[in-house]
């Protein structure tokens, strides 16, 4: 199985007036991911770190198809996310933390509409949602409607229902983002588990320990851009007291004085 | 067409294990039209008993002693279902003086028999046929109810002075007939008005259920962030077009419906009262067929249209927001073809999205239309919606409205 690759991808968005008045800029148009490449190997976790507003959102839609980079290119494998979206999502799963699951179904239909819509048999769709529900504890509440279950039971179903298709290609934004420390757990847990598959993994997040414990290679985008990227070991090795954090907190920081100064 | 199928599938599932939208979309609209016309029913039913004992003031010259005899008859004591009625024959009146009257209920019907009414009658030929002119105000009950109740004894005695000498009678037009129009009582709502009004009715219950359901299915999904979901499987943007497009027009075709229903079982009430205008009886299989495809054909353009405005908008309320302007507008196209002059026969009309149909359907309810219209409103309705189809699908492939912020 090949790599995803993301090359030099650049994603500009015109910015409302309303946004122009929060962020409070007089600049019409916005960077939101500025020349950003790196490349997720099967078998490994990549995660792509930054603070709010940094472009991690932008850019993961950029890998899931959702949206088209300026520039650049992204390769899924043997597929282009520019040219050949269809193929690529046949592979590939995105899970965004501003999904809100419809509150009126229960976890089996959601499950069952979403893998039909992929175009999986019933037998197989069966078979994996047995083997999903029972590993993430869904299936005593599977035929529970989703606005009587638990924000990290909705968490858990939203996953579960990212992975259907049993994709090779697994695109988390924030997985763990407001989830109880048991649930975070079962998450990454499951996330490990897909890695020893051999699955390609890209998550984001903005949490340091986060990426400390599961990643394998790590991307710091600060304003869009890609300010430190390789094997998480190396990437700390640059920082000046041999922490994660410190560097997190200093290319941040460069970032702001180069903004403001 | 899977795809699609999965689709529409999950929408109907969405509504109908609902139970308060069930309530709301299916359920109140035919009961609303149901109150509603069950009791405009029973007012106008007591109107109408009012009027029955009303004394008919009729204005006649050259009346045939024939016909004299036959309402004389009918107002005889010994008759059953006796209508009283008070002759006037003054002579000096001219035709406007007899008008006005007419028209402000001093005289209820006017009938002016050519001179030799009844000898031109008996050697009728090919040749000019003999006049009789009324006069009477389908605005004023009690002037409908004399015109409903003396025409056909006028009638019979045609019929019987010529069923004698021709085969069929029915084919010669032995007289004309010429009304006062007068100034409509707004109070008095007429069986007729009623037949006009349906169309108005249907179309805002129609918007209003397809109102209620599409903002949730389309901006709702990207209110939540489930668009995402649905857009990164590998189906086709269209086959989502379709399937919600589909599926909404399915469920507010049978809040529609509902609607019908209603209209129905109020009917009963409706007809007792109305003795001047349509029956709805008499609305055939072909009408009725008529109606049912206009109404298919309506549910679509008014879907497709609403689907595309909440695929606009970011969020449910402002989806519902978006709506807003074109449910109003929608209001004024019923509320024009209902109260306003009788349904346009030109095929322009036809041609504008809702208003056409509204006014085929109005047409269709007061039994004048034309086959053509009602083919240009099917075909355009179709066109209509696989315009709105194709919108819907180049939007749900346009990230900047998918992914706005
Ligand atoms: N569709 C859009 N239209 C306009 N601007 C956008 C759009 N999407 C993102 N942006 C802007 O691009 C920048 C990056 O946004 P993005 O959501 O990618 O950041 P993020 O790293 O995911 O932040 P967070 O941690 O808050 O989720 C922000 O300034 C945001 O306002
Ligand atoms: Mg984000």
């Amino acid at each position: 199985m090949n790599a995803l690759k993301v090359k030099n991808i650049r994603k500009t968005f015109r910015l409302s007036k309303k946004q122009r008045k929060i962020e409070q800029t007089s600049i019409k148009k916005k960077i939101a991911v500025d020349d950003v490449s790196f490349e997720a190997k099967p078998g490994e976790i990549f995660g792509l770190l930054g603070p709010n507003g940094a472009g991690k959102t932008t850019a993961l839609r950029c890998i899931a198809t959702l949206i088209k980079p300026d520039e650049g290119d992204i390769i899924v494998g043997d597929y282009s996310a520019l040219k050949e979206s269809t193929e690529v999502r046949k592979r590939i799963a995105f899970l965004t933390n501003e999904l809100k699951l419809e509150d009126h179904f229960t976890p089996n239909y959601l499950f069952q509409y979403f893998s039909r819509l992929h175009g999986i048999d019933e037998a197989t769709i069966k078979a994996r949602r047995q083997r999903l529900f029972q590993r993430f504890g869904i299936d005593k509440f599977q035929e529970v409607k989703v606005a009587d279950l638990s924000t990290g039971m909705k968490q858990k179903i939203s996953i579960a229902i990212a992975l259907v298709h049993d994709p090779d290609f697994i695109v988390f934004d924030e997985p763990t983002n407001g989830l109880d420390v048991m649930t975070a757990k079962t998450v990454t847990d499951y996330l490990v588990e897909l890695r020893n598959e051999g699955k390609t993994i890209i998550l984001s997040t903005h949490i340091l320990h986060v990426v400390e414990k599961l990643c394998d290679r790590v991307g710091i985008i600060i304003e869009g851009k890609m300010k430190a990227y390789g094997i998480l070991e190396d990437v700390i090795q640059t920082s000046s007291d041999g922490t994660l954090e410190t560097l997190f907190f200093d290319l941040v920081k460069e970032e702001a004085g180069e903004v403001h100064g | 067409m899977d795809n699609m199928l999965t689709i529409f599938k999950k929408e109907m599932y969405r509504v109908l294990t609902d139970r308060r939208l069930i309530l709301t979309i299916f359920i109140m609209p035919g009961l609303a039209i149901f109150v509603m016309y069950s009791l405009i029913g029973t007012l106008v039913q007591n109107q109408a008993t009012a009027v029955e004992e009303h004394t008919i003031i009729l204005y006649e010259e050259n009346m045939p002693d024939a016909i004299r005899l036959y309402l004389e008859q009918l107002s005889d004591e010994s008759n059953e279902q006796r209508i009283h009625i008070e002759f006037r024959d003054q002579r000096d009146y001219d035709e406007e003086t007899l008008k006005a009257y007419v028209r402000e209920g001093d005289i209820d019907i006017v009938l002016l028999f050519e001179d030799d009414f009844h000898e031109k009658i008996l050697n009728y030929t090919d040749e000019e046929p003999p006049t009789l002119t009324v006069f009477y105000n389908y605005g004023r009950q009690q002037s409908s109810f004399s015109y409903n109740n003396i025409m056909p004894v006028i009638e019979y005695y045609r019929n019987t002075y010529l069923i004698e000498r021709l085969e069929d009678p029915a084919y010669y037009q032995v007289f004309s007939v010429q009304y006062v129009e007068g100034i409509v009582d707004e109070r008095v709502l007429s069986g007729q008005m009623m037949a006009m009004m349906l169309p108005m009715l249907i179309v805002i219950f129609l918007f209003a259920g397809a109102m209620s359901i599409g903002p949730d299915s389309i901006a709702g999904e990207k209110e939540r962030g489930t668009i995402a979901t649905l857009l990164v499987t590998p189906i086709k943007r269209r086959e989502i077009a379709f399937g919600k497009v589909l599926s909404l027009g399915m469920l507010s075709f049978i809040s529609a419906l509902s609607s019908f229903v209603g209209i129905a079982l109020s009917l009963p009430r409706l007809m007792q009262m109305d003795d001047s205008g349509v029956s709805y009886a008499i609305y055939t299989m072909t009408d009725y067929v008529v109606i049912f495809s206009i109404l298919i054909a309506t549910v679509l353009v008014i879907v497709g249209l609403i689907s595309v405005i909440s695929a606009f908008a970011k969020t449910i309320k402002e989806a519902q927001m978006f709506i807003m302007p074109f449910y109003f507008i929608t209001l004024i196209i019923g509320i024009v073809t209902s109260f306003g002059a009788e349904p346009s026969q030109s095929m322009w009309v036809h041609f504008m999205p809702i208003y056409g149909a509204v006014n085929l359907l109005s047409g269709v309810f007061t039994f004048q239309w034309l086959m053509i219209n009602y083919v240009i409103v099917l075909v355009s309705s179709v066109v209509y919606t696989m315009m709105f189809i194709y919108a819907l699908t180049l939007m749900f492939n346009d990230e900047k409205i998918m992914f706005q912020k």
